[in-house]
């Protein structure tokens, strides 16, 4: 079974490929059935042969989408419906049906296959600018510029707004002709809906009518009051770009031993009250650009006062936090309410400190929104990143869908137990939930307020098929997933997903054989990560190890009590060694990484598909040497040459990492040199493939360049498994490689441990 | 070099036995012309100064007035002189004394006792304007400009001519309190051009009105820098009665006379419907930036900075702002007004500095702070109950007003009403802050009328070069006592007057009150006037006023100001009308009268107590009854039900506000006939244009084919018979005939005919020969047109019985009644 083809085809892969045939089949196969499932995976087929009609659905309640699975009678024009069992007449324009004159829906390639819906958006995707300008000058700039140019990649089409907040929250009236006019709003108080749309003048009749502003097409909304905010990017660049370029820094002074008043709270609450009125289920980002922690007024982070430094992990543990829980209290409110209108919260963090990431996440992953952390506005990982969420498919559309609702259909055997990505529940409590509860459970629906072709969400399954029901050789499990959405064209899509999978009888090893280890890694590392953000760390890595453990023993060879005798199959055998990497990533272990960076890692694991999310885990590592092509290696400490160059990529971080003696030629300039041609070669090759790396990658990763024992170089080692620490004693002589100074056990040693507890049978 | 410096001191010293080195004959012969003051009430002051040749006081003639019309002709005939002693004055210079314009005294000789000014009956009163204006013909004030102040050790006066120097010239003595004081070293002595002095021709000794360079003794903190906040009502009646067209269009064109002598004039904008609006004016922006804030509970700055700016800086964005503001809210359908919101973020942006507050108001204020309700009920006019309507509805006024003042803030209000305003309550602001109250009623700007006389106003006060973080305080010999006052300011601690802005053209009011029985010939006031010039000096105005004391009632009676006597009349019957009821205040006035009367027969005439067929006057108070009749039958007190509470409220605002030389006509308006006027008048002569004789107040003048000029200062109306020639309506208003005419307020055109070039002198003659900066309205009225401007204009014909109010002649019958069988006490 090609697991890529299918991920090529239907966007989806499975922990399990052969599916237990019974609860209990299931309960011992440890890791769930669960897929990672990319619903807009990009298909150039879709781009070049369109498919221009409604979907044919089964009666309701079914309403799944005809697909190649379905049973079809050619003579009766019937189609019997695999979840229901229900026949179904075809529609009369189906009449010329035959079994060679298949519509595209009934074709094995379309188990995946995408619906243009008979109906447009009434309005275009929004966006909406919400510009912190408590930063430095030179931060202030490059921000103003980037934004500027990022206006050029926005569909014309597209209507955007600005708010900018310091001190004060300022709302800009772009369709007002006259002057740059914005309303403020104090940055310590907290408004409700209504009256931020009272003070907007969106409530009343008292207010004047929007300017008539060439918008194409008169519907209601063109003239709402709220076209006051929001205007078409074609009628408004110039505008927009002048407040742009006049916007200056915060003028609120600033004394030395305190941090700028920032008012982020309102600013966002204001962003969303103004959405929420005017354009609710509509295709909108806001997009938060900010440089520093909110400081006063509702959503506070931190105080003003600089002697008082932003919460740690630490605190938040024993909750001596000040703000924090008031905080995140608040941003969650922000962020039901963003949900429900199909709303987007992006942010766009430059700043070298936090700037309240942890507390303001909700609004980012429950939305599908963008995240992205630098170091400032001035750093070329917020640009680049930036514009890359600009890119535009081949027909000059962005990539990017809004207000996406994610339905999961199944056959009976199965049902759903929830999905662990940036969405958030649809509350649709059909036959189809199970009563296992993984991630946002209780559902079979989700609301996506975003998605782009990259957003990967893992879905959780459970069999509900009792050990006595008969089982039927063949017999086979379905699941179909549609997505609804709309398109930034303004098209209203339906993309659907019909996956089969046969189930397996018992103890036959088809299930066994069936595993994809990477998949099940990344959807354990999707459920770890999600405990971890409600139980305590400890307790995280207890569950992983028992869940490794007993997996080890329903599917390891061995002999009872004999460690020597572990052995495991092939589909398996990696699988450990993701799980070790796991335990020591960032994503578990928090201390290492301040609150918003763990919000952040976080983050971006539950949007990324295997390969990727594979790479935040286990990060990986070439080796770069004279008359060897590049090859990867171990993510050890052994791997550590002098006459060798590596290049590590954690997804996070691309780094080249010189040996000593490669770094010491360097130094000396040898590459600059006639006849030292291949050194200078040897030294460009990771710099290619970095660059091949940073294509497709967001965000930008950071690139570092350091040589061995340079202090840049720590990012290296703090990846590396430690199999020679300052303190193994290896049996081979003298240590090769490089010594990590680190109390961490080894990979070598966590296999020891695991094969031990495996075959003792004691669980 | 000020003028008065070159001036020979008088004789008077030489007899006090001082040398003068350089010392010439006396000038008098030739005198410099008197500052601000007209040829002919120079010569009257000359006359009255003229120490040496000064007669003895005589008794005034009396004048019956049962029976004639009220002696009009003689209305603004030169009060009565002060008949100082000889040599009062230390230089006798013929500028010692104050002039009128300044301040004068109801009475221009003193009571020697408490006793005797209650016997007499007579109000002693003084009306002043130190700030007034000096316009063309006028001589400046002089400046001290050495920073020599010399002032008693303890009464704090100024050294002024009627001190007198003791001790071979080592100290003087003051004339407040006689205590003996140093004279200055520098007064014999400049050290800077280190020549020896010569002290009597310093201008402090020479003129009564004179101004200091304040040393930094005299500030709390540098000069403040003049500030314009123009808070303006841009809600829907606002724009669309084009109020805020024309504010703007006249803002913009006025910019270059806001006074910026220093180039530190600040200004900054807040636009106010149911939002306030911000604007930020950093010179650098190529347009302004307008900040809306919306919760009008809930007031703050939207940025510390850019929104109050440098005038001359930030001139090009300002203007952008101007040029824009129309446009901005064209479209406005806002009918709500947050005025008092505003006027707390003016407040907060303006209080660091100080300033003024310019608040163009067309909507009364409905939302946020100090909101106000239309109260007026029209079946309160002319009730009792008329007096609530007539003061403030909200504390907020008020005490806002006073915030101001502590923070040197004023406030001027224009008021445009469609609807009612509530003048009333707006008007509290500039009240208690020394500002400006107009009232442009009806005020629609696409009649071209109404829109040029709010630009002219506007434009006006924007030009007025007012004081600044000002306070007045007056001073008087022992025995005398300021016991009341009245005017636009606040009144911190007993006596001192805070005036955050001293508008050129305002006058105050202050009762005196007897304490002690005065022993000496003559007693002085003195007012100082701290402020700050818009030009960043420190500086005091000190206005000393020198008067005779007599303990002869003859002698007071004969001395009586009735002009004076008229404003302090004015300033009663406002506060009583306010306090208790416009009854009371037509009751006050009329009784006073009569008791003056009462006096006057009984203990100046000596003709007892009874009835006689006559009531008499003394010759300078012959038009008082008219003049108080005049009052209770004007806007501001009359008997009637007619007339909306804001008129009357503004009508107070003027009458309470107004110097004498505006207030005259205010309340007895002049009346010309224009059809058969004599050759010579609306024609230029050497002293300035001739105007026809000023006819008596009523309608018995009024002939069919007449053709008549009526002018208030505020208002001017052209009356014109029903029977007028056609060639008239021709020449005149270039109009084929009678029934071509259209009433209301019209622009007389520009015609080659004599009358109409006569008559358009006459009305641009009436328009600028007063102080201040109003601008009178030109009315045209038929005498069978719009009944309701027919009734206005004849209402000012007051010498008739009108409605319920009698005649001036039956009036004179009433108080002769009444002084006949009233016995005096
Ligand atoms: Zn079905
Ligand atoms: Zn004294």
């Amino acid at each position: 079974m090609n697991f890529d083809e299918i991920e090529e085809q239907d966007g989806i892969r499975f922990s399990w490929n052969a599916w237990p045939s019974s609860r209990i089949e299931a309960t011992k196969a440890v890791v769930p059935i669960a897929c990672l499932y990319t619903p807009l995976k990009e298909r150039e087929d879709f781009v070049e042969t369109p498919i221009w009609y409604e979907p044919v659905t089964c009666k309701a309640p079914c309403r799944a989408v005809l697909n190649p699975y379905c049973q079809i009678d050619f003579r009766s024009k019937v189609w019997v419906c695999p979840f229901c069992l229900q026949r179904n007449p075809f529609p009369h324009h189906y009449k010329d049906l035959s079994n060679t004159n298949l519509p595209a829906e009934l074709l094995p390639k379309y188990t995946t296959i995408e619906y243009n819906l008979n109906r447009v958006a009434q309005v275009p995707p929004i966006f909406f600018f919400v510009v912190d300008t408590c930063l430095e000058q030179e931060d202030l700039d490059a921000l103003k510029s980037t934004i500027i140019a990022s206006l050029s990649l926005l569909p014309p089409y597209a209507w955007v707004g600005l708010i900018t907040f310091g001190t004060m929250t300022q709302v800009h009236e772009l369709g007002f002709a006259s002057c740059p006019k914005s309303f403020v709003f104090r940055g310590t108080k907290e408004f409700t809906g209504k009256q931020i749309q009272d003070m907007l003048g969106l409530s009343g009749g008292t207010v004047r009518p929007g300017l008539p502003h060439g918008a194409p097409g008169k519907t209601p909304a063109m003239t709402a009051p709220a076209n006051r905010f929001f205007v078409p990017i074609k009628d408004c660049e110039f505008v927009l770009t002048s407040i742009l370029e006049n916007l200056q820094k915060d003028p609120w002074p600033v004394t030395l031993n305190k941090r700028p008043e920032r008012c982020t709270g309102v600013a966002l609450s204001v962003a969303i009250g103004l959405l929420e009125a005017s354009f609710p289920n509509t295709g909108a980002r806001v997009m938060l650009f900010s440089g520093g922690p909110a400081t006063e007024g509702p959503g506070m982070v931190v105080s003003t006062e600089l002697r008082e430094p932003i919460r740690s992990h630490n605190e938040i543990e024993k909750e001596t936090a000040r703000h924090y829980k008031r905080a995140v209290k608040f941003y969650e409110s922000l962020s039901k309410r963003a949900t429900a209108n199909g709303h987007t919260i992006d942010i766009f963090a430059g700043c070298l400190d936090q700037i309240g990431l942890l507390e303001m996440k909700s609004m980012v992953n429950t939305t599908g929104g963008f995240m992205i952390l630098s170091d400032s506005f001035n750093a070329a990982i917020f640009k680049q990143s930036f514009h890359h969420l600009f890119q535009k498919d081949s027909q000059g559309h962005l990539q990017m869908g809004f207000n996406a609702t994610l339905d999961v259909q199944t056959s009976r055997e199965l049902k759903v137990s929830g999905l662990i990505g940036h969405a958030t529940s649809g509350n649709k409590k059909s036959t189809y939930v199970g009563e296992t509860e993984i991630g946002i459970g209780n559902t079979s629906s989700w609301k996506i307020c975003s998605i782009t072709p990259k957003t990967t969400h893992g879905i959780y399954f459970e069999v509900v098929n009792q050990p006595n029901a008969q089982f039927q050789p063949g017999s086979r499990g379905l699941i179909q997933f549609s997505t609804h959405y709309q398109h930034s064209s303004g098209q209203f899509r339906l993309r659907v997903t019909t996956i089969a999978r046969n189930f397996a009888e018992g103890q036959s090893p088809e299930t066994a054989n069936s595993f994809d280890q990477e998949t099940a890694a990344v959807l354990m590392s999707r459920i770890a990560v999600f405990k971890g953000e409600i139980d305590d760390g400890p307790d995280v890595l207890r569950w992983l190890d028992r869940m490794l453990i007993r997996l080890c023993q329903r599917f390891a060879d061995y002999r009872k009590d004999d460690p020597h005798s572990f052995r495991l199959s092939e589909n398996l055998s990696i699988y450990p060694q993701f799980m070790f990497h796991l335990r020591r990533s960032q994503f578990l272990q928090v201390f290492n990484n301040s609150p918003d960076e763990t919000a952040f890692y976080r983050h971006a694991l539950n949007r990324e598909n295997v390969d990727n999310s594979l790479i935040m885990i286990q990060p990986t590592l070439t080796s770069y040497g004279f008359d060897i092509p590049p090859q990867p290696v171990l993510l050890d400490s052994v791997s550590i040459k002098p006459d060798c160059i590596l290049l590590l990529d954690t997804f996070f971080h691309l780094l080249i990492f010189h040996g000593e003696t490669i770094a010491q030629w360097r130094l000396a300039g040898y590459q600059d040199q006639e006849g030292y041609e291949n050194f200078k070669q040897l030294l460009e090759a990771p710099i290619l493939d970095a660059q091949d790396l940073l294509i497709d990658r967001f965000p930008v990763p950071r690139y570092i360049v350091c040589d061995q024992g340079g202090s840049q170089a720590r990012f290296l080692l703090s990846k590396l498994n430690p199999s020679t620490t300052h303190k193994s004693n290896t049996p081979y002589g003298t240590p090769q490689g490089t010594a990590i100074f680190t109390e961490d056990v080894s990979l070598q040693q966590f296999m020891e441990h695991l094969k031990k507890l495996a075959v003792s049978g004691a669980s | 070099a000020q003028p008065g410096y070159s001036q020979p001191a008088s004789p008077g010293y030489a007899q006090q036995g001082y040398s003068q080195p350089g010392y010439s004959q006396p000038g008098y012969t030739q005198p410099p012309p008197a500052y601000g003051q007209s040829p002919m009430q120079q010569m009257t002051n000359q006359f009255g100064n003229m120490n040496v040749a000064a007669a003895p006081p005589m008794a005034a003639r009396t004048v019956s007035l049962m029976g004639v019309p009220p002696f009009i002709a003689d209305l603004h005939a030169p009060q009565p002189p002060i008949h100082l002693p000889p040599h009062a004055s230390i230089t006798d210079s013929p500028y010692a004394n104050a002039d009128s314009s300044y301040m004068c005294s109801t009475i221009n000789a003193v009571p020697s006792s408490e006793a005797l000014l209650k016997k007499s009956r007579l109000p002693l009163s003084l009306v002043l304007a130190p700030y007034r204006r000096v316009q063309d013909g006028d001589d400046e004030v002089p400046v001290v400009t050495d920073s020599v102040i010399s002032r008693c050790r303890r009464c704090r006066t100024y050294i002024n001519p009627f001190v007198t120097f003791v001790e071979g010239g080592q100290r003087w003595k003051c004339n407040m309190c006689f205590l003996l004081n140093d004279v200055p070293a520098a007064f014999e002595f400049d050290s800077q051009t280190q020549q020896p002095a010569d002290k009597w021709k310093r201008a402090e000794l020479n003129y009564s009105c004179v101004e200091f360079v304040a040393p930094t003794e005299y500030m709390i903190r540098p000069p403040q820098a003049p500030a314009y906040v123009f808070v303006i009502d841009v809600s829907y009646s606002a724009v669309q009665s084009g109020m805020l067209a024309t504010a703007a269009r006249t803002i913009l064109d006025s910019l270059d006379r806001i006074p910026d002598d220093e180039k530190r004039t600040k200004i900054a904008f807040i636009t106010v419907d149911s939002s306030l609006h911000f604007y930020n004016l950093n010179a650098n922006l190529t347009e302004p930036q307008m900040l809306v804030m919306s919760d009008p509970d809930d007031i703050f700055l939207p940025q510390p900075s850019d929104l109050l700016v440098g005038l001359s800086e930030s001139k090009a964005v300002i203007s952008a702002l101007l040029e824009k503001l129309p446009e901005m809210f064209k479209d406005t359908l806002v009918v709500t007004n947050a005025l008092g919101s505003a006027l707390q973020a003016a407040h907060k942006l303006v209080s660091p500095n100080g300033g003024k507050i310019v608040c163009l108001q067309s909507t009364l204020p409905t939302v946020g702070t100090g909101a106000l309700k239309p109260r007026e009920d029209v079946k309160l006019l002319g009730t009792a109950k008329e007096t609530v309507l007539l003061n403030a509805a909200s504390p907020f006024y008020k005490s806002f007003a006073v915030d101001c003042s502590r923070s040197q803030v004023a406030c001027d209000m224009l008021i445009f009403g469609g609807q009612y305003s509530d003048v009333a309550t707006l008007s509290c602001l500039p009240h208690y802050t020394g500002g400006q109250t107009y009232f442009y009623p009806g005020f629609n700007a696409s009649r071209s009328e109404d829109a040029l006389k709010f630009a002219h106003e506007f434009s006006e006060l924007l030009a007025e070069r007012i004081g600044l973080e000002a306070v007045i305080r007056i001073r008087s010999s022992r025995g005398l006592r300021m016991s009341a006052f009245h005017g636009n300011f606040f009144i911190r601690s007993t006596d001192l007057l805070a005036l955050p802005n001293v508008p050129r053209d305002q006058s105050y009011c202050v009762e005196v009150s007897i304490e002690d029985d005065i022993k000496t010939s003559t007693v002085c006031f003195q007012t100082a006037l701290l402020h700050t010039t818009c030009f960043g000096e420190r500086r005091i105005r000190v206005v000393t006023l020198c008067l005779p004391v007599t303990s002869n009632m003859s002698e007071l009676y004969s001395s009586v100001n009735q002009q004076a006597v008229a404003a302090y009349l004015a300033n009663k019957g406002v506060e009583r009308a306010l306090s208790s009821k416009l009854d009371d205040a037509r009751d006050a006035i009329v009784n006073k009268l009569i008791d003056m009367m009462g006096v006057y027969k009984t203990h100046v005439l000596g003709s007892g107590q009874g009835a006689t067929p006559q009531l008499t006057a003394p010759d300078n108070m012959k038009m008082l009854p008219a003049l108080a009749f005049a009052l209770i039958k004007h806007d501001a007190l009359r008997q009637t039900s007619q007339i909306p509470t804001d008129l009357r409220s503004n009508a107070m605002n003027l009458l309470r506000t107004m110097p004498i030389q505006l207030l005259l006509p205010y309340i007895y308006p002049n009346f010309y006939s224009l059809h058969n006027m004599p050759p010579n008048a609306g024609e230029m002569s050497e002293n300035g244009v001739v105007f026809p004789p000023t006819m008596n107040l009523t309608a018995e003048k009024l002939e069919a084919h007449g053709c008549y000029l009526l002018e208030t200062g505020q208002n001017i109306y052209l009356f014109v018979g029903r029977g007028v020639v056609p060639q008239l309506c021709v020449d005149l208003f270039d109009t084929k005939s009678y029934e071509g005419l259209r009433a209301g307020k019209i622009t007389l055109p520009s015609l080659e005919t004599s009358l109409n070039r006569k008559v358009n002198l006459l009305i641009a003659k009436i328009r600028e020969m007063r102080r201040g900066n109003y601008y009178p309205q030109l009315y045209l009225i038929k005498e069978d047109g719009d009944p309701a401007l027919r009734m206005w204009f004849m209402s000012h014909l007051l010498e008739d019985r009108t409605d319920n109010v009698m005649s001036y002649q039956q009036f004179l019958q009433h108080v002769k009644d009444k002084v006949n069988y009233k016995p005096n006490k």
